[in-house]
């Protein structure tokens, strides 16, 4: 686009991109001007006719979604005009919206409630009953719709044609007929539960959050979604210290402000009653429950005698890539002091589009190599089995369960056969991990705080959301206590002291502090690169 | 930075000021009219000057604001639909809810509905917040308990037959506009 030029909104000066519309300039210099059928991502429909402003030279309001920017406008939005024709439009939206706030999962959040309250009158002037249309309609394998809700805005609509390019919304009938419905097939995409959050009343709801608690209760954390390489920027909505929903949280450098329904509904993993809550050790064949403090000094022992009786090269390490960068690197120091060469990674692929879901079902396998702790297509994975195999490697240490979801059964019960010792980390206790010497529970993403790198090297922050029971040690932390254990060591596990060592030594993170990450992330530098004199990236 | 000190002027205390002696007075006055009233009364025709409670019950009148209790309609429903909006009005966070979905025509329901009743101060904010009529202050006083764990109560504890409760409910109509 061209140079920037200057509008007058209610006499303040504002600078606009040639070519953007009114409202959306206006939107960016931080204004509230109430829309319901305007999305920044969608095109342009002027249905709503919520955001009319005043433009001097015009004869009437204009509305200002549909309206470019053009240099010397001047335009008004306190004008009473204005707020007549809002009063207008959302009494008009009021006439047959059905006043089912106390039992709809969109009140709190609903636009329509906030701009009613805020422009609209208060006094319904109607005597007509309310029109009656279909409720709870099942349109979808995720998806509800109430037809009395809607008002109209084809937000939907457009996100089926035009962003998932499946098409099932349509608008039946005309005027005050019209009406939305399903075409010729369910709101089944992959990316259904999107119209949800465009949605700006409570029309369109999810099944996974429908009647499950109230939107005010939630406490919003800025994250990252964990189920797959892609990193779609999230809010985790927490309330009660349990995860209730997942939303995207836009960031234009990755994922808009989408979300595939998979890794939106990937959370309930985290309150899992399948979920090992304490250590295991192994006890005459079974797995018994343990302290964090003895699993600690067992599997600390247990390493020592192998390193000491064969020599630190017969250790082998399977890295996660679902740990942070933080917790790969304190984990890549704890192999250095043991002196392991054999590390590999393994990542469970699994379907993917050209759109946001990516093959690789993880969300850090990017950063994982970045650090340079695995290398090669497989990721180091067929030759640390080939050692395995040989013998050369006689003690694994594994770090959570994608290996049971990469290999077979057979293939993978024969491998860990072959060891002397095995040292898991993981989420649920897994049958092939039956012979562990000691099990650690991992910690997911939603209680820790780190860095995740994206498929296309984009570094993005998480942060912890929920808390951990008490005494609970953290991938992080379960490292340095083993660091501290073989090692003179006395550390501690803090996430920001550690990227700031990975920022001051590593070349690919160099610069990234996690103040320039911020909430929506940074690209890592190219490799190799100069840490400093270099122009910063966008 | 040292805190700066202003010096007020007050006038010194009076005690023989005519109004406080006269509301000394006022007061000796009505602890007298009482001690004349509970040794002659009885001349007067009064046979009790008190509830011998627990035996007897005094009626509060609808004004009280007891424990909030949840209506039970005719069909033995709740009338709450687990909106959220007492929950959100309390000031001491004593309600809990976690609503759950039906099938009939109203959708919605409290599958869990909570009040600890030892927070709860009985300010009736969740009363007013209610837009179903839902919940409402009872005569309920009696709410001493030999654990902590009782002084939770669950849904069951708090559903009161709305017959029960017709005296509240005129009030509530006759007086908040509704």
């Amino acid at each position: 686009m061209g140079e920037d030029v200057r509008i007058i909104v209610d006499g303040r000066a504002i600078a606009a991109p040639q070519g953007a519309t009114l409202l959306q300039a206006m939107l960016d210099a931080g204004l509230d001007i109430p829309h319901y059928c305007y999305h920044p991502k969608l095109s342009i429909d002027g249905s709503c006719r919520l955001c009319s402003v005043k433009i001097e030279g015009m004869p009437k309001l204009q509305i200002a979604c549909n309206t470019t920017v053009r240099a010397g406008m001047v335009v008004h939005t306190d004008d009473p005009d204005v707020a007549q024709t809002r009063r207008g439009v959302l009494e008009l939206l009021l006439l047959n919206h059905p006043l089912d706030c106390p039992i709809c999962d969109k009140a709190g959040e609903c636009w329509l409630q906030n701009y009613s309250m805020r422009f609209g009158s208060r006094v319904a002037r109607t005597v007509e009953p309310r029109r009656k249309h279909g409720k709870r309609l099942d349109i979808g394998e995720r998806m509800l719709l109430d037809q009395e809700r809607c008002i109209l805005c084809r937000r939907c609509v457009r996100f089926c044609r035009e962003v998932s390019a499946s098409g099932e919304l349509v608008i039946y009938n005309r005027g005050d007929r019209s009406v939305l419905d399903i075409a010729d097939r369910r709101l089944d995409n992959a990316y259904s539960m999107c119209t949800a959050d465009i949605c700006p009343v409570g029309a369109l709801e999810t099944k996974d959050f429908h009647h499950r608690l109230r939107v005010w209760f939630f406490t919003q954390t800025a994250s990252v979604c964990p189920t797959c390489a892609n990193g779609c920027n999230i809010a985790i909505d927490e309330s009660h210290n349990r995860i209730w929903r997942l939303t995207p949280r836009r960031n234009d450098a990755v994922n808009d402000t989408w979300m595939c329904d998979a890794g939106r509904l990937n959370y309930r993993f985290v309150a899992s009653p399948a979920r090992l809550r304490q250590p295991l050790a192994l006890r005459d064949a079974a797995l018994v429950p343990t302290s964090w403090t003895e699993a600690i000094e067992c599997a600390a022992a247990h390493l020592l005698r192998v390193r000491d009786a064969y020599g630190g090269g017969t250790l082998g390490a399977l890295v996660s890539p679902h740990l942070t960068v933080e917790e790969n690197f304190r984990f890549g120091e704890l192999l250095r002091v043991l002196g392991t060469k054999q590390i590999a990674m393994a990542v469970a692929r699994g379907p993917s589009d050209n759109f946001l879901i990516k093959p690789e079902k993880a969300a850090n396998a990017r950063g994982v190599r970045e650090l340079g702790l695995v290398s090669g297509a497989d990721d180091g994975l067929g030759s640390l089995i080939d050692a395995v195999k040989a013998g050369r490697v006689k003690a694994l240490y594994v770090c959570g369960d994608d290996i049971v979801r990469v290999l077979e059964a057979p293939r993978l019960a024969a491998l860990l056969e072959a060891l002397e010792l095995l040292i898991v980390q993981t989420l649920e206790q897994v049958p092939a991990f039956a012979r562990a010497a000691v099990t650690f529970p991992t910690t997911t993403f939603a209680e820790k705080s780190g860095v995740f790198v994206n498929f296309a090297g984009r570094a993005q922050r998480i942060m912890a959301a929920i808390v951990p029971p008490p005494g609970w040690l953290n991938d992080g932390e379960i490292f340095t206590a083993l660091l501290n254990a073989v090692s003179s060591r006395q550390e501690r596990f803090n996430p920001e002291a550690v990227w700031a060592h990975i920022v001051d030594s590593t070349a690919q993170f160099s610069r990234l502090t996690l103040e320039r990450l911020g909430t929506q992330g940074a690209p890592l530098s190219p490799a190799g690169a100069p840490a400093a004199g270099q122009a910063p990236a966008t | 930075m040292a805190a700066r000190v202003k010096k007020v002027m007050r006038p010194p205390p009076r005690i023989a000021d005519w109004h406080s002696a006269v509301a000394l007075l006022m007061g000796f006055w009505v602890t007298f009219r009482h001690l004349m009233v509970n040794l002659f009364g009885f001349s007067r025709g009064r046979q009790d000057f008190t509830v011998y409670y627990p035996e007897q019950r005094f009626l509060h009148a609808p004004a009280l604001r007891g424990m909030p209790v949840l209506v039970q309609m005719e069909d033995g429903r709740e009338r709450c639909v687990a909106c959220g909006l007492c929950e959100w009005a309390c000031p001491t966070s004593c309600i809990t809810i976690f609503p759950a979905e039906t099938d009939d025509q109203v959708e919605r329901y409290p599958r869990v509905f909570d009040i600890d009743v030892s927070r709860c101060m009985f300010c009736g904010l969740c009363e007013e917040a209610c837009p179903e009529e839902a919940i409402v202050m009872s005569r309920q006083v009696e709410i001493a308990a030999y654990s902590r764990a009782g002084t939770l109560w669950h849904k069951d504890d708090l559903l009161v037959p709305v017959a029960k409760l017709k005296t509240r409910i005129d009030y509530l109509r006759a007086n908040y506009g509704r």
